[in-house]
């Protein structure tokens, strides 16, 4: 019945809708109570901790007329969120909600910079524009344990799982893609879905 | 003393055995002495030897754990720094080098500064977490490594615990030089695993400061070959063939051998410097040169013989005077031997003449007595038978009378001088009974009794019943007859005479004493001697025998004869005799 209804919603928009699940893998700590989800790297693997998956629909999109915003506060000495998928080109604002200073800096690959420290008032935000697709580590210089992911798309169609793994992807265009499930920094698994105006696919990542 | 020349073999053979005897002991002393000293110089160098090696060693391991310490806490704090974290983890290799530089900028500091030698760095390389190393590239950061060294500090993988190593690199100026290596796993904080690894090169503490004992050199051995600074190459390459067995022999455990380096013992320490290493083992070699020890061993040699020899010396003059005091009775006795032979032979001889003359004198002394007796008592015969005719007149009687007194005094005199010729002889042996005195006494107061009548003598006896006394009764009675013919002889007209007799401390004493003029001082010595008579006058008969005779058998019988007093009133005389054990008692 439900499903009827937003059969008939999506299909008056005629775009596609995704949903299905990512098996993600099970981790023996269990779920952090305050539901921070941190940035680990085991054995030179970085990914959330308890797991989560970035999926997306990969493809060749025109590039967005004006560069998105999105915001990366950091609060009680976390990213707040610590995974975050953004499409290329996307300021990124880290604002400082501590009482203390943060020193924002990645030296990875797809994007280096080094933020500086800078106070919880510091004005503009300071921020990153996030212009070539990859995974980009976010560290605090100051306080040690605080990670972050950027994960750089070329696409703006990106949804982050819930901890069982659940997604749904929705405003999807017609066409054949790529779907890809990012678990971590190694693993990234992908199935190739056509998508029909209107359409709903349901995708399984085993 | 006799010369030694003079003396007899067997005398300077027992000297020279005594002395042979007296130096094989000192001499045995002497080695003995000698043994020991060197034995204990030898345990005693060996000694401080390994108690040296230990404590360089010590040292060494308190330089390496001062190092160790000081790396673990420059790779626990490199581990907090989120940019060593994001260069290794987000393949940001090239800005590792970078980041750490702040962190090891004081490790690699060019200028020595409070710390010393042992903990400054001469290099430093980041290990993967595959054990490879992390190459600085063209950056100047981790100090200059060629690229076949910097190969060389790659680990089989990233290690779990530190790791020591070392390795053979040329410096800027071409040497060849060693670098201790210290791998050092950094450890991420959040996980637990080992991200990477920090390897730093230290100038090797084996080689650091000078020689701190004369005498020894140090070295590493590693892959085979021996670095030991101021050995020649041939030397170098030699020992290090020799040391390659040995550690093979051994295991790898601590041992050590004798060897000689260019003509001089050493003494060679090994010691595993970096046991359960990833790295390829090295041993700290010490070559501690025995030659100080040896000078040593020979100068307290040279010592010992040398109061050896002063002890050989001394115990030779020691021993030379020992032997010849206790040789000297053997000596003595050597020569008295042949003295005593000598004068024994003369002793003897003169023995022998002495005997014979005695004999013949005894010989000469008994025939005249009897050849004397017999005309007396002929003489005798033919007077009584003269006086027996009747037709004497009282006048003629009493001359012949006279003269028949006569011949019987010198029968006394005649048997007085047979006995003393006699005792003289060595002839006269006295028959020793139990003889009762008491009985003598009284009959020899029986007989004075019938010769006092004309001189009125008052006679006192004073005798125990019976007291036995050991001897031969007719000389004991002729004693007692002598005392008493004196007593009356010496005596005065209505004189007095003494005779008392008692046992006390096993002899008996008897006493005769007689009123009297005195015997004149000078005349008392001479009392005792033969044909004395004192200064008593020709009136008085009697030919100086009695007395003597007396003394002589007294003395035969074991007793003694004295003048006890004679002072004009009493003149006495005591004679002592043994008193007779009671067995041989009669009754």
């Amino acid at each position: 019945m439900a499903l009827a209804w937003l059969l008939i919603l999506v299909g008056a928009r005629s775009e596609a809708v995704i949903e299905g699940s990512v098996a993600l893998p099970k981790t023996r700590s269990t779920p952090v109570m305050n539901q921070r989800y941190e940035i680990v790297s085991k054995g030179g693997v970085i990914a959330t901790n308890p797991p989560l998956a970035v999926v997306y629909l990969e493809g060749d999109f025109p590039a967005p007329e004006q560069a998105p915003v999105v915001q990366m506060p950091q609060k009680d000495l976390t990213f707040i969120p610590s995974l975050l998928p953004v499409r290329v080109g996307t300021r990124v604002e880290f604002p400082n909600l501590d009482d203390t200073f943060h020193n924002i800096f990645s030296f990875s690959p797809a994007k280096r910079f080094d933020l500086g420290r800078y106070r919880p008032d510091e004005r503009p935000i300071p921020s990153q524009v996030f212009d070539v697709p990859g995974l980009v580590t976010l560290r605090c210089d100051i306080h040690e344990h605080m990670r972050a992911v950027v994960l750089v798309l070329a696409t703006p169609y990106f949804v982050v799982t819930d901890e069982e793994g659940r997604f749904e992807l929705t405003g999807l265009p017609a066409g054949r893609w790529t779907l890809k499930a990012w678990l971590n920094s190694r693993t990234t698994l992908e199935q190739p879905v056509e998508l029909k105006d209107g359409g709903r696919v349901r995708v399984e990542f085993p | 003393m006799i010369a030694a020349d003079n003396m007899p073999v067997s005398v300077r053979q027992y000297r020279a055995k005594l002395v042979v005897a007296m130096m094989l002991v000192i001499l045995t002393l002497t080695v003995a002495a000698l043994v020991v000293a060197q034995r204990n110089v030898a345990a005693g160098v060996e000694q401080e030897l390994q108690r040296e090696f230990q404590a360089e060693l010590a040292a060494l391991h308190n330089v390496q754990e001062l190092r160790h310490a000081v790396l673990a806490e420059r790779c626990r704090s490199l581990v907090r720094k989120p940019r060593i974290h994001a260069a290794l983890e987000d393949d940001a290799l090239d800005l590792l080098y970078p980041s750490a530089r702040d962190e090891l900028r004081d490790v690699m500091a060019a200028e020595r500064g409070e710390g010393g030698y042992a903990l400054h760095a001469e290099f430093y390389r980041f290990l993967d977490r595959r054990g490879g190393v992390i190459s600085p590239a063209d950056q100047p950061d981790g100090g200059a490594l060629l690229p076949h060294e910097e190969a060389q500090l790659a680990l089989p993988g990233v290690p779990e615990r530190q790791q020591l190593g070392y390795l053979v690199r040329r410096n800027e100026a071409g040497e060849e030089m060693m670098s201790e290596l210290i791998a050092m796993p950094i450890v991420s904080g959040e996980t637990g695993e080992v991200i990477a690894a920090l390897v730093l090169g230290f100038e090797p503490a084996t080689f650091a400061g000078t020689r701190a004992v004369a005498g020894i050199d140090r070295g590493v051995w590693l892959g085979g070959r021996l670095r030991l600074k101021g050995l020649s190459a041939a030397e170098e390459s030699a020992l290090s063939e020799e040391l390659t067995q040995a550690i093979a022999r051994n295991g790898g455990e601590p041992a050590s051998f004798e060897r000689t380096v260019e003509g001089v013992p050493h003494l060679v320490f090994y010691k595993k410097l970096n046991p359960a290493s990833l790295y390829p083992s090295a041993y700290e070699v010490c070559v501690y040169s025995l030659g100080g020890m040896l000078e040593r061993q020979s100068e307290l040699r040279w010592r010992v013989l040398g109061a050896g020899g002063l002890l050989l010396l001394a115990g030779f003059g020691a021993s030379h005077a020992l032997a010849k005091r206790l040789s000297r009775p053997v000596e003595k006795l050597a020569v008295n031997s042949e003295e005593n032979l000598i004068q024994r032979v003369r002793a003897e001889a003169a023995l022998e003449v002495t005997h014979q003359e005695l004999q013949r004198a005894a010989r000469f002394s008994a025939d005249a007595s009897h050849q004397l007796k017999t005309p007396v008592t002929v003489l005798r015969a033919g007077l009584e038978d003269l006086l027996a005719r009747e037709h004497w007149t009282p006048e003629e009687c009493r001359e012949i009378s006279a003269l028949i007194h006569q011949t019987y005094r010198l029968s006394g005199v005649i048997e007085d001088l047979l006995l003393l010729s006699r005792m003289d002889a060595g002839r006269l042996t006295i028959d020793f009974r139990a003889v009762n005195l008491t009985e003598l006494i009284d009959a020899a107061m029986d007989d004075l009794g019938t010769q006092t009548d004309d001189l009125e003598l008052n006679v006192d006896v004073e005798r125990p019943a019976a007291l036995w006394v050991s001897g031969e009764k007719r000389y004991l009675s002729l004693i007692l007859q002598n005392l008493l013919e004196n007593a009356r002889k010496y005596n005065h007209r209505g004189g007095r005479v003494r005779v008392t007799a008692q046992a006390e401390d096993g002899m008996v004493r008897l006493n005769v004493a007689n009123t009297g003029p005195a015997i004149p001082a000078e005349a008392r010595e001479h009392i005792f001697e033969r044909f004395h008579r004192g200064g008593v006058g020709e009136n008085v008969p009697g030919y100086g025998l009695g007395l003597n005779l007396a003394r002589e058998l007294a003395r035969l019988h074991g007793g003694e004869l004295e003048l006890l007093r004679s002072d004009g009133e009493w003149t006495e005389f005591q004679v002592s005799f043994r008193l007779a054990p009671a067995a041989g008692r009669g009754v």
